[in-house]
């Protein structure tokens, strides 16, 4: 019988869940930015700040990337 | 002498690796300031403005130059007060069709620009058609196609020369 509820071997067990969770999202967030930026934003830069079109399009490309992946 | 040599083969190590800066992501506040100028509504009655101002600077001007319409029994001061008269309607005229300008081309470059989601030239040929098109509406349909035609081609240019300028 465990005097404590998690041993050892499960805490580690779940440190490990988190950290390649932790690894998932940040590799799908980077993804999500690549993806984006290469469908959305034009190669020649014209002017320093997003548009409005850029803007809309990022909006609409995050969300269907998140609908998608999640 | 072992740990004088691991010390000195740490420290260039830590020294190697980059410093990595933390993401930082914007607030919400500056979220929503920035997100005021990409509301049409916004955009439209700060263009509009921006028309007036410029309407009424012309229409100074424009009636500055206009030849006075002298009667002979009018004093000078008269006159002076019949010319600033003259002026400032001729300017309110004038604030008034460049502030729908501004206000209706915003407009419509706006909606269709969050629309299509593209930074293009067609939303400033839409736009102008747009606003070319309602200003000369009165004249019929013929007309409103010419000035749809002129107005987009004429928004076109300025946008090629403002874009070559920057």
């Amino acid at each position: 019988m465990a005097a404590k509820p998690t041993s050892t071997m499960e805490k580690e067990q779940i440190f490990g869940m988190a950290e390649k969770e932790m690894e998932y999202r940040v590799e799908l967030f980077n993804k999500l930015t690549h993806t984006c930026f290469n469908k959305c934003v034009e190669k020649r830069y014209k002017e320093s700040e997003l548009n409005m079109g850029e803007n809309s399009c990022i909006d609409r490309c995050v969300s269907k990337y998140w609908q998608a992946s999640d | 002498m072992a740990s004088a040599e691991g010390k000195n083969q740490s420290a260039p190590k830590q020294e190697e690796k980059p410093k990595i800066e933390p993401l930082r992501l914007p607030t919400m506040e500056e979220i929503r300031g920035q997100d005021i100028w990409n509301n049409c509504a916004v955009r439209s009655v700060v263009s509009g403005v921006m028309g007036s101002g410029l309407g009424l600077f012309m229409g100074l001007f424009l009636g500055a130059l206009d030849n006075p319409i002298m009667q002979e029994e009018m004093t000078g001061r008269q006159q002076f007060i019949y010319t600033a008269k003259q002026m400032g309607r001729r300017s309110i005229n004038s604030a008034k069709a460049f502030a729908v300008m501004g206000l209706v081309f915003s407009a419509a470059e706006c909606i269709v620009e969050k629309a299509r989601a593209k930074h293009d030239t067609t939303n400033i040929v839409v736009a102008g058609c747009v606003t070319g098109g309602t200003i000369s509406a009165r004249g019929g349909p013929k007309a409103a196609c010419a000035g749809c035609a002129g107005f987009a081609a004429f928004s076109v240019l300025i946008e090629k020369f403002f874009d070559r300028h920057d």
